[in-house]
């Protein structure tokens, strides 16, 4: 069984000359579990990765695999994939030419290039020009390198970008499998809902700074309001005296700062037909753009 | 560090630019070789001397060592640059690096598969020019001349030199990451600037100055006939061109590869 290594990102700061990207970033990745990189397009989710590559020098702080800088690992590919949106594929070579360097370089046994290609289902495109390819093969090429060497470690940047659902679903099995075998996977997105099935932990960010860690349910995910529809509005208002109700376009009423359950039972006491009775959905999502608004410290405390 | 080797050796093997810079090379050549074996010794005007004729060692020389001038190096040195700066265009050097942290050992392992991948495109133009320059110095009925003296080392030597330029191209590329400007610099630098900084010196009375020029330490590798300028010997011709290519690159290793790659 392959293990995964931590992850330790330590006060890191980079500057792209005046341009603070990262402030003092501090957060810690943990094998066996797949880990949503989170924030806005800006935050600072690349230039994570990059560093903890080896590809950016920061300004301040350390990005460790293991303990280990990327420079330092014996085994770069075997102990950590990356498939980072940036990098690229030679428009004029096949995807088993791309694959094939790459392994030669990293020390791959070169048959792990045709397993790969078949594993993210691009063996009939193999011999083609990566020039004619889709976003989402190229996704899906990308993937197949970062998995060359058997890495305990998997960073992905955006995976899903350019990804049918049946492609989506198919990632998010893929990555609950890798991380079942106790290998570290660490998947960025700017998308929350995008991740939401898939992750067990999540790291927001925003600015270059950390915003939040911890699951999903400590973050203060589940339904935060309810929705009702029912002939009586009054009694309701009369029976849910003091929490805040809200009329919405579609006649509909919004109970912030309540569950199914505690509205479900006033109403049933104070004897209030109801026609329906729904936790508010995407209610994760307005988090997530809370945290990493503005003036996120207000928020996250 | 073989491995490295490979893989450099297979990414020039999986895109087009390989051939089309060979059959460049291999027609440059062909034409050049037919062209010079078909007016050597002839008395073009009366402003300008005859070359020499195919009777001479130094004619022959000329109809096949010296056919790989300027054409073939051209094309060798492309790609050497191309080499390099394609890894940037296209962002594969995001891969590279990844696969191989150690910078400076991929810049090696370049300079390594460069080197040979040029020799094999010395070797094919060379042939080309055996052949080529061979048919029309019988159709003007002469004798082939392979046995005229100093001919193969002086082949040998016009080899390794487009091998060399191969590499002189990574020195460039590894320095200017910009693929167009890196391509443009070095050929206006190398085969237009250079010329004229020779003829200038050579005006001055500064031939010794002129001939650690890189194309000129280039020309000393073939033992020209005909020099404007006092060359280096073959040997130390090789060398200075290889030292430009080594300056070039740990440059290049010092100034550009460590940069952030974003």
């Amino acid at each position: 069984m392959t293990v995964g290594e931590r992850i330790d990102v330590v006060g890191l700061t980079k500057m792209f000359g005046a341009l603070r990207a990262l402030d003092g970033l501090t957060f810690t990745i943990r094998p066996g579990l797949v880990t949503g990189f989170l924030g806005p397009n800006g935050a600072g989710k690349t230039t994570t990765l990059r560093c903890l590559l080896g590809l950016l020098t920061p300004t301040a702080g350390s990005a460790t695999i293991g303990g280990r800088a990327y420079r330092d690992l014996d085994d770069p590919l075997g102990t950590v994939g990356a498939a980072l949106e940036s990098s690229g594929f030679h428009p004029g070579r096949s995807a088993r030419a791309h694959l094939e360097t790459v392994a030669l370089a990293g020390g791959v046994e070169p048959r792990r290039c045709v397993e790969l290609l078949a594993l993210v289902g691009l063996t009939e495109v193999a011999d083609r020009r990566v020039g004619g390819f889709s976003l989402g093969m190229r996704q899906r090429l990308a993937l197949a390198q970062a998995l060359l060497g058997d890495p305990g470690v998997l960073l992905l940047d955006e995976p899903a970008n350019g990804l049918d659902p049946a492609g989506i679903a198919w990632l998010r099995e893929l990555l609950r499998g890798l991380a079942a075998e106790g290998r570290t996977v660490l998947v960025s997105s700017h998308v929350l809902s995008e991740v939401e099935q898939t992750v067990d932990e999540v790291v927001v960010v925003a600015r270059g700074r950390l915003v939040r860690q911890g699951t999903l349910a400590q973050l203060g995910a589940g339904p935060r309001a309810v929705l009702v529809r029912t002939p009586q509005p009054e009694a309701l208002r009369d029976a849910l005296a003091g929490q805040p109700v809200e009329q919405l376009p579609d006649g509909r009423l919004r109970v912030s700062g309540s569950t199914t359950e505690v509205v479900g039972h006033a109403l049933f006491l104070a004897g209030v037909e109801v026609h329906e009775l729904v936790a508010e959905a995407g209610d994760l999502e307005r988090l997530f753009l809370d945290l990493t608004a503005e003036h996120p410290a207000t928020v996250a405390s | 560090m073989s491995g490295l080797v490979r893989s450099e050796l297979r990414k020039i093997g999986s895109t087009r630019l390989w051939w089309g810079l060979l059959l460049g090379a291999v027609v440059y050549t062909a034409v050049q070789s037919g062209v010079t074996a078909g007016f050597a010794g002839v008395t073009l005007s009366t402003a300008q001397p005859a070359t020499a004729g195919l009777g001479t060692a130094a004619g022959i020389r000329s109809v096949y060592a010296e056919a790989l001038f300027t054409g073939s190096y051209i094309l060798a040195m492309i790609l050497g640059i191309t080499g390099m700066t394609g890894e940037y265009r296209y962002q594969t050097i995001t891969a590279t690096f990844l696969a191989s942290p150690r910078r400076s050992r991929v810049v090696g392992a370049k300079l390594v598969a460069h080197l040979l991948v040029g020799l094999g495109y010395g070797v094919l133009a060379m042939v080309t020019a055996l052949v080529v320059g061979g048919v029309v110095i019988v159709v003007r009925g002469h004798g082939l001349g392979y046995g005229a003296d100093r001919l193969w080392p002086s082949i040998v030597l016009a080899v390794v030199a487009v091998g060399l330029w191969t590499v002189l191209g990574i020195g460039i590329g590894t320095l200017i990451r910009n693929q167009v400007a890196a391509v443009l610099i070095g050929v206006f630098v190398i085969f237009l600037l250079q010329p004229l900084l020779t003829l200038g010196l050579s005006a001055a009375h500064l031939d010794s100055v002129a001939k650690w020029l890189p194309t000129n330490a280039s020309s000393a590798l073939m033992a020209p006939g005909t020099a404007i300028v006092d060359y280096l010997s073959w040997w130390a011709g090789g060398l200075v061109l290889l030292g430009y290519a080594l300056v070039l690159a740990a440059l290049g290793i010092g100034l550009s590869v460590r940069r952030d790659i974003s």
